[in-house]
């Protein structure tokens, strides 16, 4: 770890995945601290904190901010309880509307909600009144994610035998535009695929990884990106202690070197994800940064298709090449 | 041997009705071999044969009897095809033999089928000893089979022998009755030489090996000898018997059965029903007209992977050395790429040639759907032949179109007739007779037997017409057909255009009143089959310029993954790798990508 310190400025810090909010506010104050001790951190950085609704209460919430936490991102999910069983979710919508609220108090000026569609019978009108109620609370941004459905899980199981229905995937698309419209209209400006922000306020952490920057990951199961490498720990967190105790890098589980035709395309795939898009000198320049020789014709196909727009410096998704991203970054994975 | 010591017969018998069993006992009773548990089937020496319990080759295996009196006789049994694909097999081998053993199943009764080798076996004056087999079993009806042999053939009671191939009751009596009933050939031994090829296969050493029944003069290893129909010349490079394994001989002479070794290069050059005559002081007339079998049913056979078709090409000619009746085509199609077109005698040979395609050489092949060959006169007067629906002409250009007919024969328990009549009207069938097979001794609930004759277009029987049929008569039904000849007919080509492009593919020739049923049916399973796309797709269903069914593949709006963060991006990478490489598989319809299992879903669809 040490190697690291002093040769990056960190920008942002980030506590998420999992329930962070199962540490002590005095664990979360000794992290920053040794943060601190060990790399450059940029003045005013953006540190954010993951929380879940019904696990938190004012105080702690009030202590994290006196502990340097500045921005929280709440995952509410839905406002809607029969959605939130659907999810399984464990907390109710009066919790998630509370937990801002002592946020608020608590004197976070910086909140992001987590809202998901595409829930198994969740009609439009049932994702207006979702958005509507987020909207009313003022959250400074806003993730939206499609629900995806995994093997296994018990939603899934409740949709294989019957149960649930097979979420419409026109529905879905319809609830996608629903969001992109209404929130653009209460002064949301979308940033990324799944993200909304008030001007200002697009979570500086995650644009790293879609501007294909460096990032350290600490943690069982935590990515890193830096210096060209991708490194993903292991995700068992009886193994990760044991490898702590280790030599460094013991408890990295998978190491991949991202580099040529591949690094380009991810380079170039992570930003289309990103409103503001790619150079397009990077694209068809062939000496570019994100060039490969193919890139030119995809292009021109693409925006055929009417999934990619240009403005002669810019190349981004249409709103249509939103919904439909896939079909446009598979086209830009080499060969 | 003396001539009047030798009895040459064959079995007659339905699919699973005992032949093989009883062939097996019949050699075991000769002592031409040891029972041997492992090789219970002697005749049937193809894999694939004993696998779906059919006979697709003739052979021929020579049993030495001895009657108590101490006379040995020589009895050659020759096998033959059971199915009536093979009819022209079977026909030629009836030839070779002056008797035949009819076996009939006492659980089943008279099948459709062995009526019809029955009657072929009387045209040519065929001493037939009828036999009851598997009386052994607890649901056999010996007297209600003993009936229907005499109504349907007319053979008394005391002419019927009632046997168990597989417990052996009754096997010996059949032998004697062959030997005293079955005439000894007649053939002369002054006589130039005349021998009748029965069968015939490709050996990779000795090239053809052709089986025949020597009817004039004697035959000589060594001799060079030619084919009088098809003017092969050859020499007799060895020449031999089996009994069941081969066995090498100096000379065969008349009224014996054997085989001789040619050296030819393909079956095609020695075909069965030619006869087989001295090169030098040969005989005058063949034996009997030499023919050949028709291809009826046609289909394209393409290999699923592109790259495969050069070993595609290599199977199938390989095969063709072995099966003559298999004719073939280069035949290319924008879907499928390159293939070929192939006639094939019937549904079944269209089976057995795809699954030996795919066994003995590994190939994991495509098969259009089978049709027939249709006579169209254009209006210009000249007539062509179409095998495949892409190559039927335009409506306009047609003056009129032929259709080869079938006569079928259906024998089924009469309580099932109203609902096998019906299905006979839906596939076009025009009745023509019944006949009852029994008077009294129906006690089976589903009633008494009965035969209904019909005439039908042989395109409507290669749809799922025996499914239903047997599905109608909860599978007592059993089925025969007849060539006719060529009839004209009422015809469409119905065309399937997917993003108004047409698919060759899938173009079917349907009755007019039939096309927007059929239209209908593969453009709503073209919609099932079709993933949506980027775009909007028309499927329609057309007969010339006329629409006459079409939905719409709505454009796919949404294939995105909303959730891409630092810890995602290799996951995330990975399944677009596999989007791509799922792509690189589809077959392309002009700019619509289709699934491969979607295009044999709909070509399979009836």
């Amino acid at each position: 770890m040490e190697q690291y310190a002093g040769n990056f400025l960190a920008r942002s810090v980030y506590f998420g995945g999992g329930t962070p909010s199962l540490m002590s506010v005095n664990q979360v104050e000794g992290l920053l601290c040794w943060i601190k001790k060990m790399f450059t951190v940029q003045s005013d950085p953006e540190i954010s904190f993951e929380v879940n609704p019904g696990t938190v209460d004012y105080g702690y919430l009030a202590d994290l901010r006196r502990a340097g936490i500045n921005r929280i991102s709440l995952g509410a999910q839905s406002f809607r309880d029969e959605e939130l069983k659907v999810l399984g979710r464990h907390h109710t919508s009066a919790e998630a509307m509370s937990v801002l609220d002592s946020a608020r108090k608590a004197g976070f000026d910086n909140i992001s909600l987590d809202l998901i569609y595409g829930i198994p019978g969740q009609s439009l009108d049932d994702w207006h009144q979702t958005l509507d109620r987020a909207i009313k609370m003022k959250p400074e941004h806003m993730s939206l994610y499609c629900l995806s459905l995994e093997e296994g899980t018990p939603l899934m199981e409740g949709i294989n035998s019957g149960e649930s229905p097979l979420p419409d995937p026109d529905i879905s698309a319809d609830q996608y535009e629903t969001a992109e419209d209404k929130l653009g209209q209460n002064g949301y400006c979308q940033y990324e695929i799944s993200n909304w922000a008030r001007k200002g306020r697009e979570c500086r952490h995650n644009k790293v990884y879609w501007r294909h920057e460096p990032y350290l990951g600490v943690g069982v199961g935590a990515c890193s990106y830096i210096n060209n490498v991708r490194r993903t720990n292991v995700s068992d967190i009886f193994q990760y202690m044991a490898a702590c105790r280790g030599p460094f890098g013991a408890a990295v589980k998978e190491e991949e070197i991202i580099e040529g035709e591949v690094k380009k395309a991810e380079a170039v795939i992570l930003s289309l994800r990103l409103n503001e898009g790619v150079c397009f000198e990077d694209v068809y320049n062939p000496a570019g940064a994100g060039a490969c020789q193919h890139y030119g014709q995809v292009f021109n196909e693409l925006t055929g298709y009417g999934l990619l727009e240009s403005d002669g410096s810019l190349i981004r998704l249409t709103r249509k090449g939103r919904l439909l991203s896939n079909e446009v970054f598979w086209r830009l994975l080499p060969d | 041997m003396d001539q009047k010591l030798i009895r040459n017969f064959c079995i007659i018998a339905h699919i699973d009705h005992g032949k093989s069993t009883l062939a097996d006992r019949l050699i075991e009773l000769t002592g031409a071999q040891r029972r041997n548990k492992n090789i219970d089937l002697v005749m049937d020496s193809m894999d694939l044969e004993r696998e779906r319990g059919i006979t697709i080759k003739a052979k021929a295996v020579r049993l030495n009897y001895a009657v108590p009196s101490g006379e040995v006789f020589r009895l050659n049994l020759i096998d033959t095809p059971g199915h009536v694909d093979f009819s022209y097999e079977v026909s030629r081998t009836l030839v070779a033999c002056e008797g035949a053993v009819l076996v009939i199943d006492a659980t089943q009764g008279i099948q459709a089928q062995t009526l019809a080798n029955i009657y072929i076996a009387m045209e040519h004056d065929l001493e037939i000893i009828p036999v009851v087999n598997k009386i052994d079993l607890p649901g056999s009806e010996p007297e209600r089979v003993l009936e229907e042999i005499e109504t349907v053939l007319g053979y008394k009671e005391e002419e019927v022998l009632f046997i168990s191939a597989k417990t052996g009751e009754g096997v010996e009596q059949l032998l004697k009755t062959i030997v005293k009933k079955v005439p000894p050939p007649s053939g002369d031994p002054e006589l130039p030489l005349r021998a009748l090829i029965f069968d015939s296969h490709y050996d990779d050493y000795r090239g053809v090996i052709a089986y025949l029944r020597v009817v004039d003069g004697a035959l000589n290893s060594g001799q060079k000898v030619q084919l009088m129909g098809q003017g092969t010349h050859m020499e007799v490079l060895d020449l031999g018997y089996f009994a069941p394994e081969p066995r090498t001989e100096e000379q065969l002479r008349a009224g014996e059965v054997g085989y001789i070794a040619t050296g030819l290069k393909s079956v095609a050059e020695c075909r069965v029903g030619d006869t087989v005559t001295l090169t030098k002081g040969g005989a005058r007339e063949p034996l009997i007209g030499y023919d050949l079998p028709k291809p009826m049913v046609f289909a394209g056979i393409y290999p699923a992977q592109a790259d495969e078709y050069s070993d595609l090409r290599e199977a199938i000619e390989k095969l063709n050395l072995n099966d003559a009746s298999l004719v073939f085509e280069p035949e290319s199609s924008p879907i499928l790429g390159q293939g070929f077109r192939c006639g094939f005698l019937g549904l079944l040979h269209l089976d057995i040639v795809v699954e030996r395609l795919e066994r003995e050489f590994s190939l994991s092949l495509v098969v259009t759907v089978p049709g027939v060959r249709f006579l169209a006169t254009k209006t210009s007067g000249e007539v062509i032949t179409v095998t495949s629906p892409a190559d039927y002409p335009d409506p306009g250009e047609i003056q009129k179109v032929e259709e080869p007919w079938v006569k079928i024969s259906i024998i089924t328990p009469s309580n099932f007739i109203g609902a096998l009549m019906e299905v006979v009207q839906e596939y076009e069938g025009v009745y023509k007779h019944t006949e009852y097979m029994g008077q009294f001794k129906a006690i089976d609930e589903a009633g008494q037997r009965v035969r209904l004759e019909y005439e039908m277009p042989l395109r409507s029987m290669l749809t799922s017409f025996y499914d239903y049929l047997k599905s109608r008569s909860r599978g007592y039904a059993s089925l025969d057909h007849e060539f006719l000849g060529y009839r004209e007919a009422k015809l469409v080509k119905l065309d399937v255009l997917v993003n108004e492009l047409k698919v060759d593919a899938f173009s079917r020739i349907v009755p007019p009143h039939k096309a927007y049923e059929v239209g209908k049916a593969m453009v709503a399973k073209l919609k099932e089959v079709i993933p949506r796309q980027m775009f909007k797709i028309p499927v329609q269903a057309a007969v010339g310029g006329r629409i006459v069914a079409r939905e719409d593949i709505s454009a796919r709006r949404k294939d995105v993954l909303s959730k891409c963060y630092g810890g995602d991006i290799t996951r995330k990478r990975k399944l677009l790798e596999k989007q791509k490489e799922g792509k690189k598989k589809m077959r392309m319809i002009g700019r619509v990508e289709v699934p491969k299992e979607a295009f044999l879903e709909v070509m399979k669809l009836n």
